[in-house]
């Protein structure tokens, strides 16, 4: 298994450079530092702000500066500064790090409660498959994946939290915004895991809970088509018309049997996800103004804050591809049918 | 069955309009004919996408909104005639002569004020502020209904200054307001149809182009192998790993300011966000051809024609690639899915259509229209665009079930 | 392994919501992502302002309820004498208060705040010449003082060969005449320096804080003000807690009330004067979300979260009975109260004058821009844009202050909408119909920054010239596009807009001055030496009717030679709830958050 990690590693890397080099070379087409320093910007500013970001020295030698920064993951310290630009004094690594967390607490929830209700609706749809019951449901899944994300997002904002306030009173909801509801410890577990010491699980829910439930309803329809597939494909099996034959039950069947097998299926495909966890779900942070890694990004690209931008794609694809190695190495160990050659 | 009728419809609809705007295009050019003259072919060109049918925000089906909402209706009608009646003029003795044709000038899409002296216009215009001001003086509209009549009064001097032709036009113009207006008084049913036509064009050429790009890649790489295959697939790869808003985001951005981001030529105006999503979608089918191609690959006939000698490049078009058509059409309707809602949510974010109507730029100026209560912009964007997602969603449906049954997802 | 671990935690979780005791606390809103720095020297926006204001202080301030804005001392104990010098050179005493003390913090010996010298104003303000801080504020007092444009350049110098930027090297304009008095001589007797006193870029920080935090001291505030960031308060883009410095000297809420008796009767009415001479500041903690789409800071409002809001022109229309401008009874029955307040704004879509299609000052280029100017209909663009809230004048001086028309009509003017003449105009340029000598219609570039409201204001202009045969080319770039299509020379026509700095229409009239041009903030690149020269006499001159007189020939001659079509100004409106007390809305100055109070009893 480690050579395989190790080639996969190995392999792995010129498709990173190639990312770099196509992002750094996509941000330089018009001028960052021009398109940055606004009004009354002297020429003397420009120059300053291009000579500390080190836009003045040739494409290959900041090119190669950048991959060292990557390679020793410094994204700034209190001595070596490497600081967004809309906001001065504060590095882009902090700042990358600060919006892990808003993310995954949106994410995490929105993955897990897709998954759960979506496996349930796919099974139900499977198990009545071709009756009415299946009929509608995936004629309702139809109909809410032909709608448009941004229409959920900006009925839901309204009518979850402005309509419900003032309609019927109820104040769960918040507009938009976000406030942290975990505090970690200051000493860590065994000196390497922190461990929570505060939850607001309300705080959590007046904020996240909302977006969450957007997403899922955004999200269900794709993955329930998809999971009704794979618990057809089961129903089909020989094992399946065995247990049939045998006189078991037909929850049985469904949960023993079914659930079981096609969980290879079902893991792959949350894993593929998971990367995206980190990206966060753009629109509903930009609309909720959650300050995660998609707002991050959004509002870096509006704001013309080039090193967030361009630390951020470098950062990101490198996490892409790690959780994608990761995956394959995974997917071995629950299917045991897949080798690792 | 039903799915592809829809879809024929919004292609028809999206063929007039691309059809109607080119003739117009072509006959201001050459005079051989004039759109304008004709109603019904003008109906749609993109001049009358922009504009002005009423007052701002009316809402559709001819429905009475709030009073307080008419009464807002009915001053901005009267500010436009106020205005060109004020008209500051240095020369005095004109005045009324230049108010007059100012008067003349205003439309309303086809309505237009009937043909009175100006001092009657003067006269109107005054009486009508008074009423206005009288009604304001009394209170708040809405929770005063003994007011309803007066308002009534101006409503219909109103409607006597603005005299909507008989006969055709004069259904057009009520057509035109049938789902109401937008923020700045613009048709919104026009704008949604007109929309359809930008939708089918950026999903046609984004599905098309990155169909036939990915797939002759995807087949290249899986029939050559060796370093094809490898360059193939490190391009696929380097591209797939930032989410596809980053990317395209990135793509945009990389594009404004070039000679694409000019008005004098639109057409020229949607090639970024073509050229972004092509780079990004192609990937898809790319990736499930070149699969299909390495299975292709080793079937006997294709051994059996290399055997006989026939060339690779050859073999590849004539034999391989024609195997993989239904992965393609597959591909082509998903992408073209794909293709309209990215565009919404880019329009959304300000970075997608900048030049003309477009569902997802009438989503985002609906948005301030949402949290006070008037659904009939978003609404008409978010019905236009379902049906033919909905359309496109069961065609592919369709399409997967019968070539490929086993297909998961 | 994860989600197991995140369920277990889960099962014990218990809800928390922190209890605040008898503090007072109010929730007010910024609209837009908020501050980017809390560095006085390193701030520009608005934004940094309302953040900054809190935490430092300037040594004058504007007097908070009174109207017109008058001048008093902050940090100053009285305010500061000026006197002529032989050489034509201005020089201005100060004397501080005595016993301003730093708030507490870690930077200062044992921790405790030290008191405020004349050590710490020179330090402040020398922090501007600094290429550390990039010059984004040395505007503020460039060519102002004597010596310092030379100390900036030789330390410029000094900093590039490798040396530390000299913080202690003389500068003859600065004279440290004991802990709490010292004297600034400026080259030329400028009255607008006292202005530049009031600017938050120009507060006083402590020499410990910045070296010791270094660059992160953008993020750490160590002020003197009535209030605190402590660290971790400021989520940039996201959110601000300002918390009362417990030792703030004591300085009482204000008696002074506008000069003209109906306004203060309006501000007694309000209550402004219900907490005088009580000591400031008010309240214990201020909490400032950020809003970057309107909507949510909308809804946040009328969920009864926000103390006072903005109303976006979008909402306009739900909380104001557009006809007469007053608030709808849903919500001055929950006694929430409405306030309009008239900006300092000049918009307008500017020419660019080096350009050879649309600049040059011969009749025939004037001709053509006057043309378009009386093609445009601002009172539609008003109506539409602005709910008609807008007021459309003559002129670049904005309502309120000296220079502005009777009424906003100039004597002699080009504003539209007039066809007629505008066609006569047109034709007088040579492109009669819009169309030049060989038939080709006349194509502008005309640029204007993206956003939902701005792409369609453009789409109403376009139909406005078009009415008399002329196109523009649209770009619909953002903001810093704009600003750098301007810098270069890019741009034939943009739309654009200046608030001024300070209340004085002299801040106005510098945007024609030639020695002003791009890069800086004269983007039409006017250039007419007789401008200039009666722009040279006002500079020095002190309020009253002489300088007026020369503000009005000046801004005639612009009106005349039409290097923007213009202009208008905007309203803000506010609204605030009736637990929110004594806020009196400005958009002059922002450290007014010290005078705000709440009333629990009526949340």
């Amino acid at each position: 298994m480690w050579s395989f990690i190790a080639r996969r590693l190995l392999a792995s890397i010129p498709v990173y450079l190639g990312i770099i080099l196509i992002v750094m070379a996509a941000l330089r087409v018009s001028d960052p530092v021009n398109a940055y320093l606004g009004k009354n910007a002297t020429k003397e500013q420009i120059e300053l702000k291009r000579h500390a970001m080190g836009l003045d020295r040739p494409f290959a030698a900041q090119y190669v500066e950048f991959l060292g920064r990557i390679v020793t993951l410094d994204f700034g310290t209190q001595t070596r500064r490497y600081e967004s630009w809309k906001y001065e004094g504060q590095n882009v690594g902090k700042k990358l790090a600060e919006a892990i967390g808003p993310s995954l607490s949106i994410t995490l929830p929105e993955l897990c409660l897709t998954t759960l209700v979506s496996i349930t609706i796919g099974m139900l749809s499977a198990y009545y498959r071709g009756r009415w019951i299946d009929r509608w449901l995936m004629f309702l899944v139809v109909l809410g994946m032909s709608v448009s994300v941004l229409v959920f997002i900006v009925l839901g904002q309204k009518f979850g939290s402005s309509w419900l306030k003032s309609a019927l009173g109820i104040g769960w909801f918040a507009a938009s915004g976000y406030e942290p509801w975990l505090a970690w410890s200051k000493e860590p577990l065994w000196g390497v895991l922190p461990y929570p010491t505060r939850f607001a699980l309300g705080t959590w829910a007046h904020y996240c809970l909302l977006p969450v439930l957007i997403y899922v309803v955004v999200a269900i329809g794709y993955d329930t088509r998809f999971y009704r597939a794979v618990m057809v494909e089961e129903t089909t099996r020989d094992y399946i018309t065995t247990a049939i034959a045998k006189g078991a039950s037909k929850p049985k069947i469904m949960f023993a049997h079914m659930l079981k097998n096609a969980l290879i299926p079902i893991i792959t495909r949350v894993m593929i996800t998971l990367p995206f966890l980190i990206a966060g779900s753009i629109l509903l942070e930009y609309q909720f103004r959650i300050p995660g890694m998609g707002k991050l990004i959004i509002d870096a690209i509006k704001d013309r804050d080039f090193p967030i931008i361009q630390t951020f794609t470098a950062v990101f694809a490198g996490v892409f591809i790690l959780s994608n190695i990761l995956t394959d190495v995974l997917y071995a160990l629950v299917d045991p049918r897949v080798r690792l050659s | 069955m039903v799915a592809l009728g829809v879809i024929a419809c919004y292609a028809a609809i999206g063929l007039w309009v691309l059809g109607t705007d080119a003739a117009k295009r072509l006959g201001e050019r050459t005079g051989w004919w004039s759109v304008p003259a004709s109603p019904l072919l003008d109906a749609l060109t993109v001049e009358r996408a922009d504009e002005v049918v009423g007052a701002p925000e009316i809402p559709g089906f001819g429905i009475r909104p709030r009073p307080e909402e008419r009464v807002r209706i009915a001053q901005s009608y009267l500010d436009e005639f106020r205005k060109r009646v004020n008209i500051r003029v240095r020369n005095r003795a004109e005045a009324d002569q230049r108010a007059a044709d100012a008067i003349a000038g205003i439309r309303f899409a086809e309505a237009t004020p009937p043909n009175w002296p100006i001092a009657e216009f003067r006269e109107r215009i005054k009486a009508a502020l008074d009423d206005l001001d009288a009604i304001a003086e009394v209170g708040e509209v809405d929770r005063h209904p003994e007011l309803l009549p007066r308002i009534e009064k101006v409503e219909r001097d109103i409607a006597s200054m603005l005299v909507a032709p008989a006969g055709v036009r004069g259904m057009l113009y009520h057509a035109r307001l049938a789902l109401g207006t937008d923020r700045q008084g613009r048709s919104i049913l026009v704008r949604a149809v007109y929309s359809i036509k930008v939708a089918i064009q950026i999903g046609l050429v984004v599905a098309l182009v990155a169909v036939l790009f990915g797939s002759v890649l995807g087949a290249a790489a899986a029939f050559f192998g060796g370093w094809v295959d490898l360059a193939v697939v490190w391009l696929y790869s380097t591209l797939s790993s930032l989410p596809d808003l980053v990317l395209l985001g990135v793509l945009v951005f990389m594009f404004t300011g070039s000679i694409f981001d000019d008005v004098t030529k639109p057409w020229l105006s949607l090639v970024p966000i073509y050229a972004a999503m092509c780079l990004t979608f192609w990937i898809g089918p790319c990736r499930v051809v070149r699969g299909e191609v390495m299975k292709i690959k080793e079937l006997e006939y294709i051994q059996a024609a290399r055997a006989i000698g026939f060339g690779r490049a050859y073999i590849l078009i004539r034999h391989a690639l024609p195997n993989t058509l239904h992965l393609m059409f597959i591909n082509f309707s998903l992408l073209f899915i794909a293709a309209i809602k990215n565009e919404v949510v880019l329009s959304f974010l300000g970075l997608g259509v900048k030049v003309g109507p477009s569902w997802g730029r009438m989503i985002q100026e609906s948005t301030p229209q949402v949290i006070n209560g008037f659904y009939w912009q978003i609404g008409a964007a978010t019905v236009f665009m379902f049906f033919l997602v909905l359309a496109f969603n069961i065609v592919s449906d369709a399409l997967q079930d019968a070539f490929d049954p086993k297909h998961v997802s | 392994m994860r989600l197991v671990l995140l369920a277990g935690v889960l099962a014990v979780a218990w809800l928390a919501t922190p209890t605040l005791g008898q503090q007072r606390v109010a929730t007010i809103p910024i609209r837009t992502d908020g501050p980017k720095s809390l560095d006085p020297a390193q701030g520009s926006t608005q934004y940094d302002n309302q953040a900054c204001s809190q935490v430092y202080e300037t040594l004058l301030q504007w007097k908070y309820l009174v109207r017109p804005l008058a001048l008093e001392p902050l940090l100053l104990a009285e305010m500061p004498k000026d006197r002529l010098n032989d050489d034509g050179t201005q020089t201005w005493s100060f004397r501080l208060r005595p016993g301003v003390r730093f708030q507490d913090d870690p930077c200062f010996p044992d921790g405790k705040g030290r008191v405020l010298t004349a050590d710490d104003v020179f330090y402040s303000w020398r922090r501007l010449a600094d290429p550390q801080y990039e010059y984004e504020n040395w505007w503020l007092f460039d060519k102002a003082i004597v010596g310092f444009n030379d100390y900036k350049e030789s330390q410029a110098a000094a900093v590039k060969g490798g040396a530390k930027f000299d913080y202690s090297a003389p500068i003859a304009g600065f004279k440290r005449l004991g802990d709490l008095e010292f004297e600034v001589t400026l080259t030329e007797p400028v009255y607008r320096f006292l202005y530049v006193l009031t600017q938050f870029q120009t507060s006083i920080v402590p020499r410990e804080a910045v070296e010791k935090y270094r660059t992160e001291f953008a993020t750490r505030a160590v002020g003197t003000g009535p209030f605190m960031v402590k660290p971790g308060d400021w989520r940039p883009g996201e959110r601000i807690t300002f918390t009362r410095n417990p030792n703030y000297r004591e300085e009482l809420y204000p008696t002074d009330l506008p000069t003209d008796p109906a306004e203060a009767a309006r501000d007694r009415e309000l209550g402004f004067l219900a907490d005088a001479g009580k000591r400031l500041p008010l309240l214990d903690r201020i909490e400032v979300p950020f809003y970057v789409p309107d909507p949510p800071m909308w809804l946040d409002f009328n969920r009864g979260k926000l103390g006072l809001t903005q109303v976006p022109s979008e909402y306009q229309q739900e909380a104001f009975v557009l006809r007469s401008q007053r608030l709808k009874e849903a919500y001055a029955k929950k006694g929430i109260t409405g306030h309009a307040i008239l900006l300092l704004d000049f918009i307008f879509r500017g020419f660019n004058m080096n350009d050879p299609v649309v600049g040059g000052y011969d009749e025939k280029r004037k001709a053509l821009r006057q043309a378009i100017a009386l093609a445009y209909d601002l009172d539609e663009i008003n109506q539409k844009f602005y709910n008609g809230t807008a007021i459309v004048y003559d002129g670049p001086i904005p309502p309120g202050l000296d220079g502005y028309p009777k009424d906003g009509q100039a004597p002699e003017s080009y504003r539209g909408p007039d066809l007629e003449e505008a066609r006569r105009l047109l034709a007088l340029a040579g492109y009669p119909g819009g169309r030049d000598a060989s038939g080709k219609q006349l194509v502008i570039d005309y640029y204007t920054s993206q956003s939902g409201n701005q792409e369609e204001q453009a789409q109403a202009e376009q139909r406005m010239v078009e009415k008399i045969g002329i196109k523009f080319n649209m770009r619909f770039v953002n903001f810093s596009e704009l600003i750098e299509a301007i810098n270069k020379n890019k741009a034939q026509m943009f739309s654009y807009a200046w608030g001024s700095d300070y209340p004085d229409g002299e801040n106005n009239l510098a945007l024609f001055y030639s020695r002003n041009k791009s890069p800086g903030s004269n983007a039409f690149n006017y250039d007419r030496p007789e401008y200039d020269r009666m722009y040279e006499r006002i500079r020095v001159m002190k309020p009253g009717p002489e300088r007026t007189a020369i503000y009005e020939r000046m801004r005639d001659m612009v009106i005349e030679d039409t290097p923007y079509i213009g202009s208008l100004a905007r309203y803000r409106y506010y609204l605030v709830q009736p637990w929110l007390r004594n806020f009196k809305p400005t958009e002059d100055f922002h450290n007014y958050y010290k005078y705000l109070n709440v009333d629990d009893s009526k949340r």
